[in-house]
């Protein structure tokens, strides 16, 4: 009772802790009871915790004892499972290194205990509060959609990418990609983009369904070994055509549009080499998908629309996210503001 | 916890300020108390000393009674001790004065103080002797005087001498006097 007296009287502190590849963003909400009253963010030069970071983190917290500090699972080892059934979850995945949540009796979402570990270990100083997964930003963002829709939610992070496919809140596939692991090795970007050919010609995999397996792979490699080069070399030129026309459209922003042209090639790769391995992997229930909602955490170019309309004839939706906040609603979530 | 992996850490109201506040408050509290029990005690004993004094000044009141009595006493014991010792010195005088009334030739062999007389015992060598040597004397000093003879074994003769004073007689014949 006392306790709940002085708890009205402070503010309630949501520090929520956004790591990127290279830097840590830090978003700040300050809550009443009646609402948010105040935020702040910073973004520090660090993947870890610094002096200067622990300042700016400390001058807001120092105020009240109910500072709350979320961060947002960056571990390469998680991901989500269409089921919640203990007997089955092996099923998808070897879940017993890994802490893993049921969400709603549907689904479930698990991340590796070791990085939890290192995460409670990396912010000993502050102490971390609550550890949210991807998905879970990403279902509470596209809370609207999730629950009457068929389609495939993305979340664009910088470095990772974080998909799933939802079926009137079923959720039928999940993937958690990490962008800087898969660009490391060149090999499996080329083994996608073969994939990429593969999925291009979605009419001549329907012709294959009906032929006999051995007959069609055996033409459908003929195909390949024709069309491949041929379209290699029209892909090349239209990347370079598209750099031409960024060159004349934007040219101030020209060196990180660059950058951003490959990443957003190279999450349209990873989409659809996901997309490939959901429609072709025996475990998951296939559903053709014709809607993508993507929530932009990092500031994607049109060009990703572009492809994913244009490569894949998906009708692609985009909302602008920005994490730090949709962490922090996570959080408050779970306080029960 | 719906959404995280972790359980939040258990936040509490009571900081190490918060702490400090209280404990500052409560030790402020503490000395108001005991400020508040020590001035609660010393008023009870000024009351029981007040009470105390009270009880010794009646007490003391009584004693002043009492000493007071005993130097009334004591004045009255000396007031009467004066007396006595007047009256024992006029006795001696008297009884000085008895004896140089009695002349050589008479002995006394008993002698008897009244409040208002005087008998006396003794041996006379005659009655004459005793009449004009001693009865004279005494017939002046007091009013009445009965003499009673009777002889001893050598020829002499034992006498028993009564007198008495009239004090009112003497009062009735001053007034008398005075008128």
């Amino acid at each position: 009772m006392l306790g709940k007296f002085f708890e009205s009287l402070y503010l309630k502190v949501f520090v929520n802790i956004v790591v990127k590849n290279s830097t840590t963003d830090v978003y700040i909400e300050l809550c009443s009871s009646k609402g948010v009253i105040d935020n702040a963010e910073d973004s520090f030069n660090t993947t870890k915790m610094s002096e200067e970071m622990l300042e700016f983190i400390t001058s807001y917290t120092r105020e009240s004892p109910f500072s709350y500090f979320s961060l947002l699972d960056m571990s390469p080892s998680q991901g989500a499972i269409p089921t919640c059934s203990k007997n089955k979850l092996s099923y998808y995945y070897d879940i017993s290194a890994s802490e893993y949540k049921c969400h709603d009796k549907k689904w479930t979402y698990y991340t590796s205990k070791s990085d939890l570990y290192d995460i409670e270990k990396r912010y000993k100083d502050i102490g971390i509060d609550f550890v949210f997964s991807p998905f879970s930003i990403l279902v509470n963002f596209f809370k609207d959609k999730v629950s009457s829709h068929h389609a495939m939610y993305i979340l664009v992070q910088e470095g990772f990418i974080s998909l799933c496919v939802f079926d009137n809140s079923e959720l039928l596939f999940a993937q958690h990609l990490d962008m800087e692991k898969i660009t490391e090795s060149d090999d499996l970007l080329m083994d996608d983009a073969d994939d990429i050919l593969d999925l291009d010609d979605g009419i001549d995999l329907e012709d294959i369904d009906v032929m006999d397996a051995e007959d069609s792979l055996e033409d459908f490699g003929d195909i390949e070994d024709l069309d491949s080069l041929e379209e290699i070399d029209e892909f090349s030129e239209n990347k370079d055509v598209e750099e031409e026309f960024y060159h004349e459209e934007d040219a101030e922003l020209a060196p990180s549009d660059e950058s951003g042209f490959n990443e957003d090639y190279q999450r349209f790769s990873l989409i659809q080499s996901s997309i490939n391995h959901f429609y072709k992997d025996d475990k998951y229930e296939s559903k053709f998908i014709e809607n993508v909602y993507i929530a932009d955490g990092v500031g994607i170019s049109s060009d990703l629309k572009r492809y994913l309309e244009e490569e894949m004839f998906l009708s692609v939706y985009v909302r602008h996210l920005e994490l730090g906040a949709e962490v922090s609603e996570l959080a408050r979530i779970e306080v029960g503001l | 916890m719906k959404y995280s992996y972790i359980k939040p850490r258990q936040k509490s109201a009571f900081t190490a300020e918060i702490q400090l506040l209280v404990i500052f408050f409560f030790i402020t509290l503490g000395m108001l108390f005991i400020t508040y029990l020590f001035l609660l005690f010393k008023d009870y004993n000024f009351l029981s000393d007040m009470d105390e004094m009270a009880t010794a000044q009646s007490e003391l009141s009584v004693n002043i009674e009492d000493m007071k009595e005993q130097i009334t006493f004591i004045e009255k014991e000396n007031l009467l001790a004066q007396r006595v010792y007047t009256q024992n010195t006029v006795l001696k005088d008297s009884i000085a004065n008895l004896f140089d009334l009695v002349p050589q030739r008479i002995t006394l062999s008993e002698a008897k103080l009244l409040e208002n007389g005087l008998i006396l015992y003794g041996v006379t060598p005659n009655k004459d002797i005793y009449n004009f040597m001693l009865q004279a004397p005494l017939r002046s000093i007091f009013h009445r005087t009965y003499s009673s003879f009777y002889p001893a074994q050598n020829g002499w003769l034992r006498f028993v001498s009564t007198n008495y004073i009239d004090e009112e007689i003497n009062f009735s014949q001053e007034i008398d006097s005075e008128n």
